[in-house]
């Protein structure tokens, strides 16, 4: 029973890893591409920078033709050479990559919120997947993009690990409050649970002194926002399919 | 009879938890290695999917 368990859980992580690589493609990517042009214009060499710069002057620029796209992807090998950390990913191809991450991360998450289930005591059905979705967006996408908003490649950011550090601990006291929140009943846990939630921000997160940078407002805004939504998009599809593999291949039990 | 039935919840109940454990450690590992382990090789491999994710990157 229980190892089916975990099997579903791993089946519903793999499929939603699955679905959301092309939304990728369609949202997200194309923005960190156009994000990386402006990052390699940065500290390019001359006339390749004069060259790309041209390239994405005019304002709504990121719907990339081919041959742009095309460009893009070689300046991000070269990058590697170059010292800038890059290329040395095992697989070909970036689509390859980035398919195979979102099914880790599909199957990690799914692990996860099915083993939070599991240990509170509470079944993931059909029904109450797309709840248990939105409560993992809200205490892995939402409640850390208020201290760190999604952020593109070349973006000014402060240390990674205290960024990492933010994110983790953020991460934890809004599941924990949420946990109190939702699923207890004392309302002195919920009061404590509704408190976990705000504490946080109480915390500011680690920003850097030096804001300025060269990827335009508009792009990082576009990218925060479909970042969000495709994040979004991932915990309500991983709830239900989580809710549908525990119905379909989990008994009434376990 | 009874305490049959008891110790058999406790067990299922211990089962249960185990692999709930069991179940966050290794989600935990998946996405740790997805979305934050410093090698370079899975940096590059996730770097799409972790700014995809706002996973803290670079």
């Amino acid at each position: 029973m229980l190892v089916r368990y975990l099997l579903a859980a791993l089946a519903a992580g793999l499929f939603v890893g699955i679905l959301m690589t092309p939304v990728h493609y369609l949202k997200l990517v194309p923005l960190i591409e156009h994000a990386e042009i402006y990052e390699r214009g940065g500290h390019g060499s001359a006339p390749t920078h004069e060259h790309r710069a041209s390239l994405v002057s005019s304002a709504d620029a990121h719907g990339l033709s081919g041959h742009e796209a095309g460009r893009v992807v070689l300046v991000h090998g070269p990058a590697a050479a170059e010292g800038e950390e890059g290329g040395a990913s095992p697989f070909e191809s970036r689509a390859l990559g980035t398919l195979t991450a979102n099914l880790v991360t599909g199957a990690g998450f799914a692990l996860i919120l099915g083993a939070v289930a599991l240990l509170a005591g509470h079944r993931i059905t059909l029904r109450t997947g797309a709840l248990w979705g939105l409560a993992g967006f809200a205490a892995i996408s939402l409640a850390p993009a208020l201290g760190l908003p999604p952020e593109l490649p070349a973006m000014p950011v402060a240390d990674l690990a205290m960024r990492q550090t933010w994110w983790i601990t953020t991460v934890a006291l809004t599941a924990a409050g949420l946990y109190c929140l939702v699923l207890k009943r004392q309302p002195v846990v919920r009061a404590g649970g509704a408190l976990l939630l705000v504490v946080p921000h109480l915390f500011a997160a680690p920003h850097p002194a030096d804001l300025s940078s060269p990827i335009p407002p508009t792009l990082a805004a576009e990218f925060a926002v479909a970042s969000l939504a495709t994040g979004a998009l991932f915990w309500v599809l991983l709830g239900l399919s989580l809710g549908a593999a525990m119905d379909r291949f989990v008994g009434t039990e376990a | 009879m009874t305490t049959d039935t008891h110790r058999i919840a406790a067990a299922t109940s211990g089962t249960r938890i185990a692999t709930g454990l069991f179940a966050l450690v290794l989600g935990a590992f998946f996405v740790w290695g997805a979305g934050f382990a410093h090698s370079a090789a899975l940096h590059d491999t996730a770097h799409d999917v972790r700014h995809a994710f706002g996973f803290p990157c670079h």
